[in-house]
Parts: C-alpha cells; structure tokens; sequence
C-alpha cells in the first residue's frame, strides 16, 4: 500500500485483529459440531457446555462411515454435482453473456421472465417437476437430478454472471469484431477468459447447491442404491431420537469435497488484467 | 412503454397456452400406464416356472436401521412362502415421508404398500387414495378379530377400513432410579395424585425436575389425559363440547398446569430446552412418559442407563389409561398388484412375520401371541397398558384438532386463559373441524 | 382541410404498423445468433421453471385433489381471499419481513467488510477464506440444531455466558419458547450462514476492478477512506444491486431455519415464516389449492419488491 510506515503498520494490526475476531464468531458453532463428532451421545447436552470434549472417540465416525452404501451416496452425490456444475457454468454463461452484451427483441422481458423462476419457492414447483421429469423418463436416475439442478440454478447464476459480464468494456469486444471475429469468438477468446472469478463463483455455489440438495433428490429417487448423500445423512435421524454425534460425523465428511471445491476455485480469485491502459 | 407492453403480451400468452397444456397434462396423470417399479427394478429369478416373472410389490416406510434388519429376514420369508412376488422395500426421511409420498402418488409413481402412521390413514383415505381392505380381502373380518381393538380402530373411516394395523405402540412410565433412591422414594407412583406428589418431591429448582414432557402437542400429555378420564369428543365423534372441556378434561390439564406452576414439570415442554430423553439419562428429570423405543436409544446412547418402566398411574376412578401410536399397513388405490399387494399384507399380520419384528422391539398386533415367549421382557408392561389405551380421534381434521388443543395447553401455560377458557376454546375450534 | 388524410391518427414520423412490424422481423433475424445463445438455457427453464410455475398457479384456484385431479373443485379467488383476511398469515409476512429487514444488511455490511479485508494481501488468504466460507457449506440443518443447542435454554452456552460468565440475567432466557425472542437466533444463525456467500461474491467483484485505478487514486493523494467511497464502491455498484435483489429474495423465502428452530410455527402459530405456512398448508393440511394461493402470492409481492429495487437502483457503468 502507499502509506508511511507506521500508519501502515497500525491498519494491519487492525485489519489481522478484525479479521480474527470474525474468525472466532464464524468458527464457533462449526468446532462446536467437530467437538461433539467426536463425543460420546451421552455428553451431548452436558451443562456446562464443553467445547474440548472429556473424553474423544472416532465412534461416531466409524458408525457413520461403516452403514453400509455411504460412500455409494458420496459417489452419486459426487457424480451429480460435478456434472451440475459443469452444465450451469455452460448455459448461465451462454444466456449471461446473451442478457449482458447482446441485442434482441424481448430482451427484458425475457429476463425478467428468467428472474422470477429465482423468487418462486421451489416447494410449490416440486409436484409439476416431478410429473415432467416422469413424462421425460427422468424419474430415479442421475440424469432426472442434474436437468433440475441446472434449471434451478439458472436464474441466479445467469444474473450474476450478467454484472461481470457488462463490466467488460466494450473496446476489447471490439478488438476482435474488428478483426472478423464472430460472437462466438468473443465470448471465448474475450469473455470467458475475463470472468475467471466471477466463473469460478457460479462453479463454487451451483456445487454447493448440488451437493446439499434434499427435497427433489428424496422424491425423485426411489432406487436406494442411486441416491444422494442429504438422504443419507438424513436416515440418521429417526423418528425418536437422532444419534447427533454420528450426523454431525456424516456432516463433516460430506464438507470434504465442498470445501475442497471452494480452495481450487477461489484461486481464480486474482486481479483482472489492468484495463485503464487501453483509455490512452 | 414498449417494454412493458412486450411483457404484457408475452406473459399472457404464455398464460394462455400453459392454461391449455396443463389441462392436457392433468387428465392423463391419475392413469398410471404401466406398474412404476416392475419397469425399472431388475426382477429376481423365479424359482420354479420359468415362464412367470416375479411380480414386484413396493412397499415405502420410515423404518431404523434395526428394524429394517429384521424386516429383511420377514421379507426374505415371505418370498419363500410366495415365489411369484418379489417384495421391494424403500426407506424415506421420516421428516420427508408426506411429502414424498403425496409427490409420488400425484405423480402417478405411488408405491403399492406402505407403513403409514396411523394418523394419516383417515385422510389419505378421505382422499380416495387407499383401497378399503376389508372389501378387498376376503379373510379380513378373520385377522381383524385377532389384532387389538384399539389399534384396529384406527382404520376405519366412514365405513371401511382402509388398512391393518402393522405394529403399535404405547407410552408408559419411565423413571430414573439413583433420583428415587436418594429421595428415599420405593417404587413409582401408583396413583396420579401420588404422581404429581413424587414429582414436586423430586424437583429441586432448575437442576432436576420430578417430570418432563416432550412438548405441548396432544401425544404428550394425552396418557395422563386419558387417565383422569379425558375425552376429545363423543364415541360418534360428532361434538367435542362437553368433552374436550368436560370436567374430566379440565381437571387433567389443571394438574398438568399446577405442576408446572409449581416448578414440578420442567418447562423445556414450551421449547428449546433439553430433549426428555437425554434428559431422563442425564438425571436432569426424574420422570418421563414415553414408549418402548426407548430401549434400544438407550442402549445405543446411553448404555449405562438403567431402563425402566411402569404402568401409567390410575386415575380418580381407579382406572390406567394411555394413547394409542404406532403404524398401519396399507394398499394404495392406484396399485397395479393389489391381489399380490394383499397378499403381503397379510403375511405381515401373521404370527411369524409380527414376532421375527417383536425381536427389535416392535409390538406386535396380534393379540393371540401375547404370552408367547419370543417377546421381549418389557413388552409386559406395554402389552397390559395397551388393554386399556386410547386411540386419538380417526378423523381427517385430526391434525388441526391437535392444534387446537396444543395452542390451548400453550396458553394455559403462558397464562393467557384458564384451563376451561382455553378449552372451550378449543372446544368451539374442533366442533368447526368436524362440520367441515 | 389538409389535416383530415387517411392517417390522421398518425403523429407524423411514426412508422406505420406494418412498417413496424417489419423492423422488428429484420431486429429478430439480425439477433439471430443472440437466440442460439439463449436457446439452451431458456428451453430448460420453460420446460421445469415455467411450465410448473404455471400448473401450480392453475392450482391455486381450485380446490385441489392431488390423488384424483381430475375431482378437484373450481373455487376462483376463495384459495385467496382466505388467505388475505388470515391472522395466521399476517403474522407470517411480518414475521418474514422483519427478518429480511435485520438479516439483509447484516449481511451485506458484514460481507463488506470481511470481503475488502479478505482482499488484502494478509498471510493465510487462503484459511481465512476458508473459515469465512464455512458457515456457508455447512447444511442448514447442522447449522440450525448448532445454534439451536447454542440457544438452549436449559443447557446452551449463551444462557451460560449470560447468567454464570457474565452475570447479565438471573433467569435463564427461554429463546425458542417466546415468539418474540425466537427471532434472536433465527435471524443471527440467517446472518452467520449468509454472510460469506457474499462475501465471497463481492471478493470475486473486488477483484475485477483494476488494481491500477486504486494505484493512480492513491498517487493522487486519496486516503484509504476516499478511495473506497469514490472508487471502490461505485465500481461495486451492480454487485451491490445484484446481492441486495438475491438477498432480499432468500430472506422472503426464509424455510429452514424457521421450521427447525420453531417446529412449524410453535408456539401458537407466532413464527411462521410466509414459506413455513405455505409448506404446512400443502403437506400436512394436505390443501394444495391454499398453499399454491399462498406461493404465488409470496412470489407476487417478492416479484414486485425485486423489479422496484432493479430499476431504481441499476445504473449502467462507463468508464
């Protein structure tokens, strides 16, 4: 930064002080869940409560990890929330760059058209979805969960994606046009390559999104060996009484690939290309 | 403005065209064209004629892991008796089941059969949506007589009877014993006015309370209810006045109220405080009112706990009483397979399939195998209360009853009316219900 | 005389509709390639957004049977009208109303700040952000029952920070039996779980301003403070408007939490949330009609609210 020394010197402090006091607040309720994984039910609701737990055990991991199909469940949810993701990226980028950049009759109402399917509740669509999706022979496959998943995405990632996109000035599309370039060869060779973050957070969120899906993947999914882990995790809890410490196990191993998702892709993070240079 | 124009036009010509698609849409849906599960499920070999495939019976539930397990051994037995049927089981959320279920069903993908708790019988079949069994097996009337009344009432609506009762389910009471050893207290309560007299001995300010209650809906306080001689409405279940405000009723809930004023009933019953389960174990209540699950929860979570029960205290006449819970087994209207699907059925109210379940601790139906020494020791006391347990009333509107009369003990509590205020209230509410 | 011609409803200059007609054929074919773009996208949404958008607002005027559809009963506006003049649902809309009003701008406030801190060159960027964004990936479920534990009347850890560390109250605070104090951790775990979604959105948007225009601001003299008023937050503008939309929205469809923490409305009905209603009236009153009614009367108002925020607040950037 461009400040003296000490003036300097006082913001970091601030700043690493600020910063990890969030840390603490955002932290807590997550170490909370680590800590009773690994505690045995009966201290659960122990009072005082304890955040280093009396005593440690990887029961609760081991009873979770062991039911059988887990890890099948992992798998399919893998499966479906990558290829989500990929689909998503693929068609919000396609409509964002349409809506941002392009020209065309019905162009607002068309997107106003896309924005309300953001506001409906997705409960009140899940009865006509699922008469669709069995007239399509969608029902009980993979293929039936990510269509949806991609529509249900569309409206947000579209809209987001349409901000970055207009925040592209318009000198570096017509750099290309002016060479013979088509719109195609914008969209990959000036677009795409400029919106690395803005990319990278619909890849972030439509996995997530994926990944934690309950209400289609639980009616849309009746062959016990293709379903999702949220069913699952789900099971864990019956009708009586619920074994916390191995949900909250559950849980943490299905964080695994999420997390991992966001540190790949917020990578893509980085400062874009200095563009005042071109106003010369 | 153009673009409002365009919009007007666009959208309403999209109203009008999916006002004409989904007309299209809905009379096709009710006829499911083909059965759902045999297209898709890979059948198993069939053991003798080769030319007969297995015909698929699905079945939905919201069974434990233990129990599964033991439905696994029921269902293998079954097909051994039937080789031409092939009985496909799906477990579902128990949180989620409704949903899922009424998707399924208004998607034309419904299951043959399924385990539904016994609430839901009278309104899914107010809805046409089960088939009535006693029309449709012939033996009915023959394993009515076998299972118990109470359980069996459940079924019925206008009429007929819409299912079986698949297993069932009481609450008596459980009682930590080290809290009454060091009181000094012998046994449990025997008498309701003892109960609520061990109660206020053993409550000791916020750290331990003689009594603790899940919360305010009906399940809860309706086994003291019942012992003090409740009623939510008449046998013909035509009026709640004078019931569910009678003396008896009132009287009930005012003991209830008391014990809560008086710092005897822990107060987590209005929400957010500990679970009576955890709490019972923990030595943070002295007594809960609860059913036999409680078993194997306590062996998996708190396997040092000493597990035990008694018989709900008696009321002023002298007589224990609790409420009735537990599932029925049904057949959906939209079955393709009923004659297998009742086939099924049947082999799951017979003695060998409701014992190989008892051995999880699932109560059997059958009255005729009380007695047997297969069940578990602590049945006894489930199987002696159920002679004199209630069921709740089988009515569609159940649901919004219970309401009426949760938001009723609900203000009873946070002293916004006295008990017979608040169940007048409810009185009026339930009489509205049942008009409907 | 002369101004009675044939087209004297014309203004003159005005194409006539043919003419118009014209154009706008010649605007389509020219955009032709817009609609390849669009065309993906927009027959997946049609076919799984609008079509059941639309079945379910024919829902909505009917008593409907969803096991025989066919027997259901017109009934117009009555699915509606119920709804306008229920105490229920009014407590539900200001229910969900005052959570949108406390958890949207903690939200975005505290992203703010988290997002331009986490944009600074700190060592371990990458944990902090991975702290940050825990909240987010941890399911609404788990994040409920923690802070419902946290909120435990009888055995949390706020009423023991409160009553036994910090000596505040003398009672322990019963959170989730009052509906008024219900709100407290429903709308702080609203905040905690949402804060870095937009914080990683609006990192993502800080990087997208050219580092160079801060670099030419600050050779000019401007402090930190300016520089973010005049710089950052303007080239922030269409982010901001994006996440207070999105924002906005989310907290009108509140669920989840609501339901979980509140058992559906408990006590008493008081802490519906619009959405909580909407799925009690469906699938356990098994009134599909009224909750349909209760949907698009929810999506109508979200509706509204949205296009009001999009047009005042959007403004084209040019630079």
């Amino acid at each position: 930064m461009f400040l003296p020394t000490e003036r300097k010197t006082r913001y970091q402090v601030l700043m690493y002080l600020l910063l990890v006091g969030g840390l603490v607040i955002v932290a807590v309720p997550f170490l909370f869940m680590v800590s009773t994984s690994v505690k045995p039910q009966q201290y659960t609701f122990e009072y005082p409560p304890r955040l280093v737990p009396r005593s440690v055990t990887l029961n609760n991991y081991v009873q979770a990890l062991s039911k059988d199909l887990f890890f099948l469940y992992f798998l399919n949810s893998l499966t479906v929330a990558v290829v989500t993701t990929a689909c998503t990226v693929l068609a919000s980028s396609l409509l964002a760059y349409a809506f941002g950049r392009l020209e065309f009759p019905g162009k607002e109402p068309l997107f106003y058209a896309l924005l309300v399917g953001m506001m409906i509740p997705p409960v009140t669509l899940i009865i006509p979805q699922f008469l669709v999706a069995k007239s399509l022979k969608l029902l009980n496959s993979h293929a039936g969960l990510v269509v949806v998943y991609v529509t249900m995405n569309l409206s947000m990632q579209t809209f987001l994606l349409r901000g970055f996109f207009e925040s592209i000035p318009g000198e570096l599309e017509d750099a290309v046009r002016i060479d013979g370039g088509g719109r195609w060869k914008v969209f990959r060779h000036v677009i795409l390559p400029l919106s690395r973050p803005g990319l990278a957070t619909v890849a972030i969120f439509t996995f997530l999104y994926s990944w934690d899906e309950f209400p289609w993947a639980h009616v849309a999914i009746k062959e016990t060996t293709r379903r999702t882990l949220p069913i699952a995790i789900a099971l864990f809890q019956n009708q009586h009484l619920t074994q916390w410490g191995q949900v909250f196990a559950a849980s943490i191993v299905g964080l695994v690939p999420v997390v991992t998702v966001f540190v790949l892709f917020q990578r893509h993070f980085i400062q874009g290309i200095a563009r005042s240079g071109l106003k010369g | 403005m153009k673009h409002g124009k365009w919009t007007v036009a666009l959208l309403g010509g999209l109203l009008i065209l999916s006002l004409f698609l989904t007309a299209c849409g809905v009379e096709e849906t009710p006829e499911p064209t083909e059965p759902p599960a045999a297209a898709e499920e890979p059948t198993k070999a069939p053991m003798e004629a080769p030319a007969e495939e297995p015909v698929a019976v699905t079945y939905w539930h919201t069974m434990s892991d233990a129990e599964v397990e033991a439905m696994e051994e029921v269902i293998a037995m079954f097909e051994a008796e039937h080789p031409n049927v092939h009985v496909e089981m799906t477990r579902y959320a128990y949180d989620d089941f409704k949903s899922a279920l009424l998707t399924s069903l208004a998607g034309g993908e419904g299951p043959d059969t399924a385990r539904l708790d016994i609430i839901w019988v009278p309104e899914l079949a107010e809805m046409e949506a089960l088939s009535a069994l006693d029309s449709a097996m012939s033996d009915f009337d023959e394993i009515a007589t076998k299972t118990f009344p109470g359980p069996l009432a459940t079924n019925h609506w206008q009429g007929h009877y819409y299912g079986l009762p698949q297993d069932t389910n009481t609450q008596v009471l459980l009682w930590n014993r080290e809290l009454f050893d060091e009181a000094g207290i012998e046994a449990p309560p025997a008498t309701l006015d003892e109960f609520k007299q061990i109660a206020c001995a053993l409550s000791k300010g916020e750290e331990q309370y003689g009594y603790a209650m899940g919360g305010t809906y009906f399940w809860a306080p309706a086994p003291v209810f019942y012992a003090m001689g409740g009623k939510v409405v008449d046998e013909g279940i035509t009026t709640a006045e004078g019931f569910v405000n009678g003396p008896e009723s009132v009287a009930a809930f005012q003991m209830l109220v008391d014990m809560y004023n008086e710092g005897c009933l822990s107060p987590n019953l209005l929400g957010g405080g500990v679970g009576t389960s955890d709490g019972l174990a923990t030595g943070l209540y002295a007594m809960i009112i609860d059913g036999p699950w409680m078993v194997d929860i306590y062996k998996a979570d708190f396997p040092e706990f000493e597990v035990n029960f008694a018989p709900i205290p008696t009321g002023p006449d002298g007589t224990s009483s609790s409420v009735v819970g537990g599932q029925n087994v049904v057949v959906f209207d939209s079955s393709q397979h009923k004659e297998e699907a009742t086939e099924w059925v049947r082999f799951l109210l017979s003695e060998e399939a409701q014992l190989k379940m008892a051995e999880r601790g699932v109560i059997p139906t059958l009255s005729t195998i009380i007695g047997d020494p297969g069940l578990p020791e602590y049945f006894g006391v489930f199987l002696e209360q159920l002679k004199t347990a209630q069921a709740r009333v089988p009515h569609p509107k159940w649901g919004d009853m219970d309401g009426a009369i949760n938001n009723a003990y609900q203000r009873v509590l946070r002293d916004e009316q006295t008990v017979q205020e608040a169940l007048d209230q409810a009185a009026e509410e339930i009489n509205a219900l049942l008009a409907q | 005389m002369a101004a009675l011609t044939r087209e004297h409803s014309r203004q003159p200059g005005q194409p006539s509709p043919l003419a118009r007609c014209l154009t706008l054929l010649q605007r389509t074919y020219r955009a032709r390639t817009a609609y390849l773009f669009l065309l993906p996208g927009l027959v997946l949404f049609g076919i799984f957004v609008i079509y059941p958008m639309l079945y379910s607002l024919r829902i909505s005027f009917y008593d409907w049977n969803v096991i025989k559809p066919a027997r259901s009963e017109w009934v117009g506006m009555d699915n509606y009208k119920t709804l306008l003049i229920s105490p229920v649902l009014r407590r539900a809309v200001l229910n969900t109303l005052a959570y949108t009003v406390t958890t949207v701008p903690g939200q975005m406030i505290l992203a703010l700040v988290v997002a331009i801190l986490l944009d600074q060159e700190i060592r371990g960027k990458t944990l902090f952000r991975v702290a940050y964004y825990l909240p987010v990936v941890t399911s609404w479920v788990i994040a409920t029952l923690v802070f419902e534990y946290l909120f435990n009347s009888q055995a949390g850890l706020i009423n023991y920070m409160l009553r036994d560390v910090l000596r505040l109250v003398h009672e322990p605070v019963r959170w989730l039996a009052d509906p008024i104090l219900a709100m407290v951790p429903i709308h702080l775990l609203g905040i905690w779980k949402g804060v870095g979604w937009s914080a990683v959105i609006l990192l993502a948007a800080l990087k997208e301003i050219p580092a160079d225009l801060q670099e030419a601001a600050a050779v000019d003299g401007a402090g930190p403070w300016h520089r973010l008023r005049d710089i950052t937050l303007p080239l922030l503008r269409p982010t901001l408007v994006f996440l207070l939309v999105v924002l906005v929205i989310g907290a009108l469809n509140v669920y989840i939490p609501v339901l979980l923490m509140t058992n559906g409305g408990q006590p008493l009905d008081l802490t519906h949330s619009a959405l909580t209603l909407m799925y009690k009236e469906t699938f356990d009153r098994l009134n599909f009609g009224g909750g349909a009614a209760t949907s698009y009367l929810l999506t109508s108002f979200v509706f509204v609210v949205s296009i009001v925020q999009i047009r005042l607040l959007r403004q084209r950037m040019e630079y």
